[in-house]
């Protein structure tokens, strides 16, 4: 027996005090000095009489339900370790786990397994119990503990294949909870899969409970047969008469072991067939495909690769989304003519992942359409008075990403309070050794790319004049001036970010602009202020749609993810910002008066390896024997709490408890009366 | 000359644990002791003195400056003229200062008991012109004051200043002493006598055998004699340190058995070989004391005649 709150047994110490009171109160040790104790013979200690317990059943009713209800606290629980196991006799818990990953789809293997299931559920006894569990890189009951046959029945025959790939661990895991909260005396777990290697990763730590028998069923099929896949496409962009275009390369692999002739991979681009190719692939060989040029014609165009049927068909479709690459719209403040811009201007001019939609602009003319548009700003050395300073407040505050190059005439006011440093007087190095650009916290996504070596070099740079800054509370300091004066600060503003470079950005103050860093450095600073993200063409089965970072953003109660099934999924069903993709296909987040967001979800490629384990590795990691049919021994590590509320041990203990507690009162009354 | 004793109302009938109080030992002997006057006891022995004894008939070998010539003008006989002679004995206390010593329940421990009673006899003997002196011994010899007429105020000093600090043994430091007191005297040997009656006794024969005449004066507590406790309570020897739990109320009665047993033991050892031997109870005055020792001088006179 063990217990979940084993420390409430130190409340059990609480009971003897008044005992061992009783018992030592008049225990005196002081010591008598005598002279000699020639006559004193030795004999045993023999303490003054005790006062004696006249009522010992009524102490003995108290104490014991007090240790009862003690212990029903401590929250006690027999191991389902120690549960006395007969083997081969009584009623039997059965549990089938039935693989329903992609895989399970080649050839007839499906059907084998549904039979197999079947025929299990038909051996189970008048006393049996039995719940089939569905699995695939997942696992759900089906029907849990049932002694009816039918719904176990009815649950194998609306099981299909889905998308997911085999992950035998959670199976294995839901099928050792459901045995550690049975009480009858034989469990057995029966998995019917096609015991793919890539399933099992050997050290999983399951453990099923002691006694429990594992029977593997593998449903391999015929193994040859074709069976070829679409693992992977890549995309390459390019722009011939300002079109946007995009050309589809889709690998192509084979693992049976026998030559794929007289294939065809086809590319569809919204439902219309956009090109066709032949494919021969040799035995365990892999091909690379490319089709013509696709036009992008707009966002969140839906493009798959099919590759003609083989005896595993979810592997043969590998769904992509074409979409125009989004431009970063920065908007540049600056002084108008002479202000300075033109190398600014010409970092920003070159790139296409992503593009910079640059509109330059002075502070006055700035509209609240420009900050709206514009996912970063640049203040380019020029003087913000309070009322503009308050408006580029709240648009940082909202998401903007605000870059402040603090050049001769840069000032801001001290009443708004987002700069990450205020902006003092300048430094002046023209004389003497020029200040270095150093301690750069590469961990930062501004100066991640200059990491490595070879890759850019800002000690190089001189830097002439700059203007003295201190950094504010909560500001974080990416760069500094000889390793003292801040350089390059960071500070958070509500969503949005707020980065200083405390000098100018063209050559009045420094060689930056003429130096190979700069570019990547103008690049990258307002990547991360512009929050920008390389958008995923496609995801796989298994992974989580992120609403959060989705470009609908709006509350999840008016967001609804369509999926491939058609079904229609209120995101707060889900009750967070993510979704689970669980189907092949194209999933659609819908918002209210905003663009659809399109996922494309695909299978996980390494499923289609139809390779295959020894069953008998399960069943010897499960149970601890290498005995597969029929193994003993083993037990998964359940947790205590699951162990001990299965159970409920301490609500017996706590009605005994109060139970003895009236008796006691009862008893007592009665004493007291006579 | 008859021995007379005058007892003397005052002091020395006081609670000796009222005594111990006043802590200056010359004034406690000296109010004890007052009212005894000079020459009580005779001494044992003839000797040069003014005061005339006797007559005896000359025998070859007697100093001739003896002879009385008058008498011998008168009856043409020689007459040999003998005196008493006064004390001028040696005096010595031997003092137990044991750890065991160290021990009182009535407000005086046996040790300050001992050194009034030390006190008290070195002033009653000092007013008899007698010489005076003092051992304190424990496993050794501690304090040793030669006997002298002189040396009152000396021992008196050392008593003072006297500490039990160890645990004790008769054997010893008795025998050690015996080479010390070749010239017969007086020893008076005050101890709690925390072991065997023949180990005692073959402590101090050899002082015995050496001409002195001893007394022996057993000091004991009345809690030793009477062990009134009650309760359990664990017990340590003082000078061993062994500790041990006894149960007094089962224990008393054979407790006192053995003790009457050890005193009846020893005053048949002492008296066998003639040495007078006094059990002293802290609780009693010292007067007790003093007259014991003096009534054991006046049978010691009179067994000499």
């Amino acid at each position: 027996m063990q217990f979940l709150a084993p420390l409430f047994f130190v409340a059990l110490a609480g009971l003897a005090i008044p005992v061992l009171l009783h018992l030592t109160q008049r225990e005196k040790k002081q010591i008598i000095r005598f002279p000699s104790l020639m006559f004193v013979r030795r004999i045993p200690y023999q303490s003054v009489r005790r006062r004696k317990i006249q009522h010992w059943l009524l102490l003995l009713v108290r104490v014991t339900a007090l240790a009862l209800i003690i212990f029903a606290f401590a929250r006690p629980f027999i191991r389902q370790a120690d549960l006395p196991i007969v083997p081969g006799a009584g009623a039997r818990e059965l549990v089938v786990l039935l693989d329903t990953s992609y895989s399970m789809g080649f050839g007839d293997r499906w059907e084998s397994a549904r039979a197999a299931a079947q025929d299990q559920i038909k051996r189970m006894g008048g006393s049996d119990r039995g719940s089939v569990v569905l699995f695939s890189s997942g696992a759900d009951i089906a029907v849990r503990a049932s002694m009816d046959r039918s719904p176990l029945a009815a649950a194998v025959a609306a099981a299909k294949p889905g998308s997911g790939a085999t992950r035998y661990a959670p199976a294995l895991k839901v099928a050792g909870g459901i045995l550690a909260e049975s009480t009858l005396p034989r469990r057995e777990v029966v998995l019917i899969s096609d015991f793919q290697r890539t399933g099992w990763r050997g050290e999983e730590g399951i453990r099923l409970p002691k006694g429990t028998v594992v029977t593997p069923v593998p449903v391999t099929g015929s193994q040859d047969r074709v069976n070829a896949s679409v693992p992977a496409v890549s995309l390459a962009r390019s722009t011939f008469s300002d079109q946007e275009r995009v050309t589809v390369t889709a690998v192509v692999t084979n693992r049976a072991d026998q030559p794929v002739s007289g294939t065809t991979l086809t590319l569809d681009v919204n439902g219309i067939k956009h090109g066709s190719k032949p494919v021969k692939l040799e035995p365990g060989g892999s091909s690379s495909v490319e089709f013509e040029p696709v036009l992008v014609g707009g966002r969140n165009m839906k493009a798959t690769v099919t590759l003609s049927p083989d005896a595993l068909a979810a592997d043969n479709t590998f769904n992509f989304i074409i979409s125009p690459t989004e431009p970063v719209h920065v908007t540049v403040v600056d002084r108008g003519s002479g202000g300075g811009g033109l190398y600014l201007a010409r970092a920003l001019a070159v790139g296409d992942a992503p593009r910079f939609e640059v509109v330059t602009k002075q502070l006055e003319a700035l509209g609240d359409d420009d900050l709206r548009r514009s996912a970063a700003i640049v203040l380019n050395d020029v003087v913000v008075q309070p009322s503009q300073a308050r408006r580029l407040q709240r648009y940082v505050e909202q998401g903007g990403g605000l870059f402040v190059a603090a050049g001769q005439r840069a000032s801001w006011p001290q009443e708004v309070d987002i700069l990450p440093g205020s902006i003092e007087n300048p430094v002046d190095r023209t004389r003497g050794d020029a200040a270095r650009v150093g301690a750069l916290e590469y961990a930062h996504p501004v100066f991640e790319p200059f990491r490595a070596p070879r890759s850019g070099n800002f000690s190089t740079v001189p830097v002439y004049q700059y203007r003295k800054v201190t950094p504010a509370k909560d500001a974080q300091v990416l760069a500094k001036f000889d390793g003292v004066a801040p350089a390059v600060i960071e500070r958070r503003v509500g969503s949005g970010r707020v980065l200083l470079w405390a000098s100018a950005l063209d050559t009045t103050w420094s060689d930056l602009p003429t130096r190979g860093v700069f570019v990547p450095f103008i690049h990258q600073s307002l990547r991360h202020l512009a929050g920008y993200a390389v958008p995923r063409p496609w995801l796989t089965v298994g992974q989580v749609l992120d609403a959060s970072t989705a470009a609908v953003k709006q509350d999840a109660a008016q967001r609804v993810v369509l999926t491939p099934s058609g079904k229609r999924v209120p995101l707060q069903d889900e009750g967070s910002e993510v979704m689970e993709l669980t189907e092949q296909g194209f999933y659609e987040l819908r918002a209210r008066d905003k663009d659809v967001v399109v996922v494309a979800a695909n299978v996980d490629p390494a499923e289609g390896d139809l390779s295959m384990m020894d069953p008998k590795e399960i069943a010897l990691a499960a149970t601890g024997t290498g005995d597969s049919a029929g193994a003993q021994g083993g037990g998964t590590p359940l947790t205590p709490e699951a162990q001990e509320r299965s159970q409920r041990l301490w609500w017996y203990l706590l009605i005994a408890g109060l139970l003895l507690l009236g008796a006691d009162t009862l008893m007592s009354n009665r004493l007291a009366k006579t | 000359m008859a021995t007379e004793i005058h007892a003397i109302p005052g002091a020395r009938f006081m609670d000796p644990a009222v005594l111990a109080r006043i802590g200056n030992l010359e004034l406690v002997s000296r109010a004890v002791v007052d009212g005894f006057i000079n020459g009580l006891h005779k001494t044992p022995y003839f000797g040069a003195s003014v005061d005339f004894a006797e007559h005896r008939g000359y025998v070859p070998g007697d100093d001739i400056r003896r002879m009385d010539w008058k008498l011998w003008a008168r009856t043409d006989r020689y007459y040999i003229k003998e005196y008493e002679a006064e004390s001028n004995m040696n005096f010595s206390v031997l003092l137990d200062a044991s750890k065991s010593m160290d021990y009182g329940s009535k407000g005086i421990t046996k040790l300050d008991y001992a050194r009034i009673l030390t006190a008290c006899l070195t002033n009653l003997v000092h007013h008899q012109r007698d010489r005076v002196g003092f051992v304190a011994f424990d496993t050794e010899v501690i304090e040793h004051v030669p006997p002298s007429a002189k040396h009152m105020e000396t021992v008196l000093h050392v008593l003072d200043r006297l500490k039990a600090g160890r645990p004790g043994n008769l054997k010893e430091p008795l025998h050690k002493l015996a080479e010390h007191f070749g010239r017969r005297g007086v020893l008076v040997l005050i101890s709690d006598l925390y072991d065997d009656p023949d180990a005692i006794v073959d402590a101090v024969q050899p002082l015995r055998f050496r001409g002195n005449d001893i007394i022996v004066f057993h000091v004991l507590d009345p809690t030793e004699l009477e062990f009134g406790f009650s309760d359990a309570q664990p017990f340590e020897d003082l000078e061993s340190g062994e500790q041990m739990p006894v149960v007094p109320d089962a224990f008393r009665d054979e407790y006192r058995s053995l003790v009457k047993a050890h005193i009846d033991a020893l005053t048949q050892a002492f008296s066998a070989v003639r040495v007078d031997y006094t059990l002293l109870d802290t609780s009693k005055p010292l007067d007790f004391a003093l007259f014991r020792y003096l009534s054991a001088r006046s049978k010691m006179m009179k067994s000499r005649f």
